[in-house]
């Protein structure tokens, strides 16, 4: 593309890697990082200390790597990461992360992320995930991590999970691998894996899961065998939640394996958290995963 | 002298504080008042007759004094001091001999929109994507969370809390937690009110009148329960507030 427009502001310090492309009236900070064949279109704005990989396209009036809306940051230098090929939206935010939730904030690779979605400080977006239009992440939430099956910690090949249009995901709530959370629903605990998950009337119900999310068990691409045993803990555990507890012993104790065996371990976490929400512990305290960064305080 | 980027767009008339900063793209309009230690950052718009107090920041691509109605020509719009305006935000500015206020100390996260006339007290918090309708009063130390609705003309108490995904309607009390759509009294605001130093005793105070004017249901308030709080010269002024709050509206719910 030839450079027609070049009124923009690019700091001195900030490292464009050839190949990069940043469209007019954009602003890129001194701290910032951006990988080659990712395409900035206009207004877009990249601050904070941010490392945004290769292919990525951010369309117009996407602000990344701006201060944390969390009462309790007080000038740290904090990070935010991006992996690569992702696709965002329209007036898409990103932030960057805090001490207390350790330092970071990170959107994997391949993700699509719609207009208007947020991901506020110290959330996880994993890979190949699809948030909607105007879908909220209060801050620490975790999108489809794995490490080892499905613990809560650290990156790790994933794929998947599915936020409908305008959802919402509290704070220190965990969003399980190819799980999907259906338009308008408000997630106030952990979503387990595979599982559809929604509220039949905002009025009278909770949202829960209330499927299985068969789209999203054709996409993980699983053998057949743990395919059938998946599908088959599903149905157990979740034909009656209020016994979970017993049913994640009874498919433990048939001796379930790989994806099946995960999300038993799962739900067994998020049974154990405050609110269902097994990331709440960490409440209050920085996670084990936490790496402050090897970066100065961030001037004013 | 205010650092203005050679790339802002300040008008001329524009009125700004010594140590104002202005990051590229930003744009000022020609009778904007912006106090001492205001930052805009880029592509920022604020416009018309707007002010905005001591230490507010207004983050990139928010507009502050956005107009109405075109036709009408520039609205007023006063921001307090110490304002956080995130991205993506919108305050529109009222036509005619209405303002739209802003008091101090808030934090309006990324992509709220409050409506022209629009009264906002001090100490707020309010989460993305809250909708705050033209004519509005929203008190002081209201929290609300994502995606809100208050509707048009409608009056939020201090100290009460909205949940995500909520309408409100009408008047709502003060020191209240609601949910719903429309939203209902939940509970009290416990929380909230022991951070901002209430006693142990106002708390308690204030949940035993909710629990006799709610019946615990949240859906409908007794009124003669509420017109009892209200009568006991021994009530807490705390207590006294909320029942008021809660007769005033279904005063005015009978009128509508």
């Amino acid at each position: 593309m030839p450079e027609l427009m070049v009124l923009r502001e690019i700091a001195p310090s900030a490292t464009i890697v050839p190949g990069a492309r940043i469209g007019p009236f954009c602003t890129i900070g001194p701290h910032v990082t951006i990988g080659a064949g990712t395409l900035c279109h206009r207004r877009v704005c990249i601050a904070g200390h941010t490392t945004i990989g290769a292919d990525n396209d951010i369309a117009e009036g996407c602000v990344l790597g701006a201060l944390p809306q969390d009462l309790k940051y007080h000038g740290e230098a904090s990070l935010l990461l991006v992996g690569d090929r992702n696709r965002l939206g329209r007036n898409v935010t990103i932030h960057v992360g805090t001490e207390a939730g350790g330092w970071l904030t990170r959107v994997g690779n391949d993700n699509v992320l719609n207009d208007e979605a947020h991901v506020a400080h110290d959330c996880y977006v994993d890979d190949h995930t699809f948030l909607g239009r105007g879908v909220l992440l209060a801050g620490h939430v975790r999108v489809n991590v794995r490490i080892g099956p499905f613990c809560t910690i650290g990156p790790h090949v994933t794929i998947g999970a599915v936020m409908e249009d305008q959802s919402a995901a509290h704070h220190f709530t965990t969003i399980g691998r190819y799980a999907r959370v259906r338009a308008r629903t408000p997630v106030r605990r952990d979503v387990p894996p595979y599982t559809d998950f929604y509220s039949d009337n905002s009025a009278t119900s909770a949202p829960g899961v209330r499927g299985i999310h068969k789209d999203g068990i054709l996409r993980a691409r699983l053998p057949k065998d743990e395919e059938v045993e998946l599908r088959f803990a599903l149905r157990e555990l979740f034909a009656d939640e209020t016994a979970l507890q017993t049913k994640i012993e009874q498919l433990r104790n048939l001796g379930v394996e790989g994806e099946a065996a995960a999300l038993c371990t799962f739900c067994q976490r998020s049974l154990q958290g405050p609110y269902g929400r097994h990331r709440e512990v960490f409440r209050g305290q920085t996670p084990p995963e936490a790496v402050p960064p090897t970066v100065g305080r961030v001037s004013s | 002298m205010p650092v203005i980027s050679p790339l802002a767009i300040v008008e001329v008339g524009a009125t700004l504080a010594d140590d104002v900063r202005v990051a590229p793209f930003a744009y000022v309009g020609a009778q904007v008042l912006l106090g001492p230690g205001c930052v805009i950052e880029s592509n920022a718009t604020v416009i018309g007759r707007t002010e905005l107090g001591a230490g507010t920041h207004v983050f990139p691509l928010a507009v502050v004094g956005a107009p109405a109605d075109p036709a009408a020509g520039a609205g007023r719009c006063t921001v307090g001091r110490n304002n956080v305006i995130r991205e993506h935000v919108t305050i529109y500015a009222a036509p005619g001999p209405v303002v739209t206020e802003i008091g101090d100390d808030n934090l309006i996260m990324v992509g709220c929109r409050i409506g022209p006339g629009a009264r906002v007290g001090r100490q707020g918090i309010f989460a993305n994507g809250t909708d705050i309708g033209a004519g509005a009063c929203v008190e002081d130390f209201v929290r609300t969370s994502g995606i809100t609705a208050v509707a048009p003309g409608a009056r939020v108490g201090a100290y009460s809390f909205v949940a995500g995904f909520s309408r409100v309607e009408g008047t709502v009390p003060p020191y209240a937690m609601l949910q719903g759509d429309p939203c209902r009294v939940r509970g009290v605001n416990s929380e909230l009110l022991k951070r901002c130093g209430f006693s142990d005793e106002d708390i308690r105070a204030l949940k035993l009148a909710h629990r006799r004017i709610y019946a615990g249901a949240g859906d409908g308030a007794d009124m003669d329960a509420a017109a009892d709080a209200l009568a006991d010269r021994r009530a807490n002024e705390h207590v006294k507030r909320f029942a008021q709050a809660v007769l005033d509206a279904a005063r005015r719910d009978a009128r509508a």
